[in-house]
């Protein structure tokens, strides 16, 4: 088990940087998400890891060992990649055992390791299938078998389940992270998936155009987040304009064309009275009722879109349209064109000004 | 093109190939195997193992085959890796030239080859100027039997086939099955044994199969350098007297059976081998830069490769220019006499007339039946059409040697096609030869054209009111102009240099195209070789700009061409 340090890692590809000054450590155990757009830097940052993209500068460190210089193959990571990569010339347990034989395994205790990694993903029965004969699924299974069978220092992987049909994507999310608890390793993953990360992950890096736009837990990152780009690309939000209208503690009250009500301040702006800013707000982050309240504002329901568990509605509010989400809708389904009462429960203070 | 007409063309080639490609092959095989009373036997097969005569051609056409293929694996692989994988001066340059050498007629390269590395020639020359030689005992690079000048012209002919499928291999590889195995501790020439080689083994396999079949066939090589005891030689000496002789009937029909065991050999390893299903690729692999030193050492290899290829062209270029080349490095004298002499004598200038004639006819009927039949195999759910795409790639596999003969055995007085037989007028059987042997190349190129097309922009018209046939002309066609206009030229200018049909279906003297008549002016005493040299030279020429300008139209896919 190893912590991994980026420290100022800076690449670019022609006059394009794909990575800006880039710092941030990965605890010893942790299953840590670069999430992001494609074209955000963060393969690229996965790739310095493992030791296939040299850096312009900036130091990549495993525990106080500095790495940077070192070549892939001498990195002891397992690699998993969205490919998988998988040899098609050899068997499966040959796909496995290959790491083991670069090491110079013994042959007994080599095999012996080959059949537990299959079994920890569940693939003993197909040991000497070709890969062409397997599933997707069955490939993914084999390709971290094969990363993890040389018992790396860290578990690196490159969008692994971006290959895979939407059910088998659930249900390999939670192997995957069974697996590296199990083995206590601590492991990068890189995704574009959202809901991949906000499930899997014990801590996310949002990453744009080759920096770090926020790094937290999921549901930090997803409920507070710091600027209108992250906001935006975890989950849906409505970004409303508003001026603070006065502060108390962390409290801030904002007036916007929907209406006046408080928000939390995420990052570090300096939210005084006077100053222009932008809100987040959720589409779940609303209660609608009847009544009207000092912490509610006036909507009219213009149109709804039911979907079993619940429902979206869109709220015309003082020149804003809301998008707002019910949690099981009410049976007596809400009447378009009438007036309702919002109440904003998780309004968010971002970073960027307006 | 409605289901009437394509079953309309799928007959019309079907019927074609039944008369044009399996029934010269069943004529040579009866001859091979029929008795004068028309009893079947053994016998001839039988004898032709048994003669020391033609157990050694065919010893000798097998080791000149493996020989061939193993000095062309051993240009090709390096190069094929290099110019993959690194980045190097001219890199660009010398990939677009790689297909040079190909097109250049072997043939007539021999000859030049002749006029470097003979015992008289401009290398011993060179030598002895620089006194490393005894003007006396000058080397003989050649070889006894000059086997080593048929292999060299092989290889130095052959490379480029086993370059571009290898190359294409290579590309097909995903980076990242070598980062994978980079990831785990394994790298360098222990990763190219491990891993790169067996990913790119079936391009190895499909480039190797080509060239070894066509270094065991080659009639045109062996013949130049005057190596007599090698099959392909001894069946076209055999030709002369096959009415009544039915060895080289069984000659042709062992060199087949061979030839297909070794092509069915090759697609049963390849399909073995099951690599179809590799995943795309996800990260760029590309070529990478490499030090200065590196480089540049790539560069001269890469260079002195192609410069290698070319020598015996330039050879051939300069015997076209000299008055007097013997025993000296250059020619001692210069005149441009051949050129007007080839020009004006009468066998090069009706020979090449009669290229022209034979080459044009055969490239129109490839056009005509190459869209056909792509249309019908690429646009069309006809069952059989799988089966019409394999037929038009056999000739592939085939040597023109083994059709060569059979057109031949099966126009002779008293067969089903006599009134074809080229003794009364060649014409229609030249043509007909010609158009099979390169029919290929059209359906493949046309065939790419149309995968290339959306099948939805001929449905537009036909929504606008356009019926299916004028759809076709009217949409499809000027959209794949280009694949056909690249398929036609690389049709045509094989057919221009074409060896086997020309060398045994071209019987009189006012019939013979080009490389025939080559052939006959190097027999020939006195400037007769020169002479040959310089209609050599117009011929290259020619192809050399047909070809470029295949190159235009077909850019990066004029490689696909020459793969299995």
């Amino acid at each position: 088990m190893i912590a991994i340090s980026i420290e100022a890692l800076t690449k670019r590809f022609g006059s394009q940087a794909a990575l800006d000054d880039i710092s941030l450590r990965i605890e010893p155990g942790e299953l840590f998400f670069l999430l992001g757009p494609s074209g955000c830097g963060k393969t690229t940052l996965l790739r310095a890891i493992a030791g296939f993209v040299a850096p312009d500068t900036g130091r990549v460190l495993f525990d106080r060992e500095d790495v940077t210089n070192l070549p892939p193959h001498k990195r002891r990571t397992g690699m998993m990649f969205q490919s998988y990569a998988l040899w098609p010339h050899l068997s499966v347990a040959r796909n496995v055992a290959f790491g083991l034989e670069e090491q110079g395994v013994p042959a007994p205790e080599r095999e012996r390791r080959v059949r537990e990694a299959l079994a920890s993903v569940r693939m003993e029965t197909y040991a000497e299938r070709r890969i062409g004969q397997l599933s997707g699924g069955q490939q993914q299974r084999v390709a971290l078998a094969r990363a993890l069978v040389v018992r790396p220092r860290a578990l690196l992987l490159d969008e692994p389940l971006s290959n895979l049909d939407a059910k088998l994507r659930l249900e390999m999310r939670s192997e995957i992270r069974r697996v590296c608890k199990e083995f206590g390793l601590t492991a990068v993953y890189v995704t574009h998936d959202q809901k991949e990360a906000l499930s899997v992950a014990d801590r996310l890096a949002v990453m744009a155009e080759g920096r770090i736009a926020q790094i937290g837990r999921p549901e930090e990152v997803y409920r507070r987040p710091h600027s209108r780009l992250v906001a935006e690309f975890i989950g849906e939000t409505n970004i409303l304009r508003g001026e603070v209208v006065s502060r108390v503690g962390d409290e801030i009250l904002v007036a916007t064309r929907a209406g006046r009500f408080s928000a939390l301040a995420a990052g570090a702006l300096a939210a005084s009275p006077g100053v222009n800013v932008l809100v987040s707000i959720r589409p779940e982050g609303w209660r609608i009722s009847d009544a009207n309240t000092e912490r509610t504002v006036p909507a009219t329901l213009r149109s709804t879109v039911y979907l079993g568990e619940f429902a979206q509605h869109e709220f015309a509010a003082g020149g804003e349209m809301l998008k707002v989400l019910e949690l099981n809708p009410h049976l007596a389904h809400r009447v378009i064109g009438r007036q309702y009462y919002l109440e904003p429960l998780d309004a968010v203070i971002l970073n960027d000004t307006p | 093109m409605s289901r009437a007409t394509a079953i309309a063309v799928f007959g019309f080639s079907a019927l074609f190939f039944f008369f044009f490609f399996l029934w010269p092959i069943g004529e040579t095989v009866r001859g091979a195997f029929a008795t004068p009373g028309q009893g079947f036997t053994l016998a001839y097969i039988f004898e032709v193992f048994r003669n020391p005569v033609y157990v050694e051609g065919l010893v000798n056409a097998l080791i000149l085959a493996i020989v061939s293929t193993a000095l062309t694996l051993l240009i090709a692989l390096p190069l094929a890796l290099i110019s993959d994988r690194s980045r190097f001066p001219g890199r660009t340059l010398l990939s677009a030239l790689v297909l040079v050498p190909m097109i250049l007629p072997p043939f007539v390269g021999a000859i030049g080859v002749r006029q470097i590395l003979g015992q008289q020639g401009a290398l011993n020359a060179l030598l002895e100027a620089l006194g490393l030689v005894d003007v006396a005992a000058p080397i003989d690079w050649l070889g006894q039997g000059r086997f080593w000048g048929v292999v060299i012209m092989n290889a130095l002919h052959l490379y480029p086939v086993l370059f571009l499928n290898i190359t294409a291999s290579l590309s097909n590889v995903d980076p990242a099955m070598e980062e994978a195995a980079e990831n785990l501790g394994c790298t360098g020439l222990r990763k190219f044994r491990r891993i790169t080689l067996p990913l790119i083994m079936p391009g190895v396999f499909a480039g190797g199969a080509i060239v070894f079949i066509w270094a065991f066939t080659e009639l045109g090589v062996p013949l130049m350098f005057e190596y007599t005891r090698v099959t392909p030689v001894q069946i076209f000496y055999g030709i002369r007297d096959i009415s009544g002789n039915p060895f080289p009937y069984a000659l042709v029909v062992v060199m087949l059976v061979s030839t297909v065991l070794l092509y069915a050999a090759s697609r049963y390893v390849l399909g073995n081998s099951a690599h179809g299903m590799m995943p795309k690729a996800t990260s760029q692999g590309g070529p990478r830069p490499l030090g200065t030193l590196a480089a540049w050492g790539c560069t001269a290899f890469f260079g002195g490769v192609t410069a290698l290829a070319l020598l015996p062209h330039l050879g051939v270029i300069l015997a076209a220019f000299s008055s007097n080349w013997y025993g000296t490095i250059l020619p001692s004298s210069w005149t441009l006499e051949h050129f007007e002499g080839a020009l004006g004598h009468s066998l090069t200038l009706l020979s090449i007339q009669n290229s022209l004639k034979y080459a044009s006819l055969a490239t129109i009927l490839d056009v005509v039946l190459g869209i056909g039949i792509a249309y019908v195999v690429t646009r069309t759910t006809l069952p059989g059409r799988g089966f019409l795409d394999a037929m038009a790639m056999l000739p592939l596999a085939v040597p023109g040697l083994v059709l060569a003969f059979g057109y031949l055995a099966m126009t002779q007085p008293g067969k089903t096609f006599e009134f074809l037989n080229p003794v009364v007028d060649p014409l229609a059987i030249i043509v007909i030869a010609y158009a099979v042997r390169r029919l290929p190349y059209v359906v493949r190129s046309v065939a790419a054209g149309l995968q290339q097309t959306s099948v939805t922009l001929e449905e537009a018209a036909q929504n606008l009111g356009a019926s299916p046939l004028r759809a076709l002309r009217r949409v499809t066609l000027p959209l794949i102009l280009a694949n056909i206009l690249a398929g036609g030229l690389l049709a045509f200018s094989f057919a221009m240099l074409e060896v086997s049909d020309s060398l045994i279906l071209a019987q009189r003297m006012k019939d013979y195209p080009i490389t025939k008549a080559i052939f006959e002016l190097y027999q020939l005493l006195g400037e007769g070789p020169y002479l040959a040299c310089a209609l050599g030279v117009w011929a290259m020429l020619f192809l050399a700009a047909t070809v470029f300008a295949a190159n235009l139209l077909l850019g990066k896919k004029l490689g696909g061409m020459f793969r299995l």
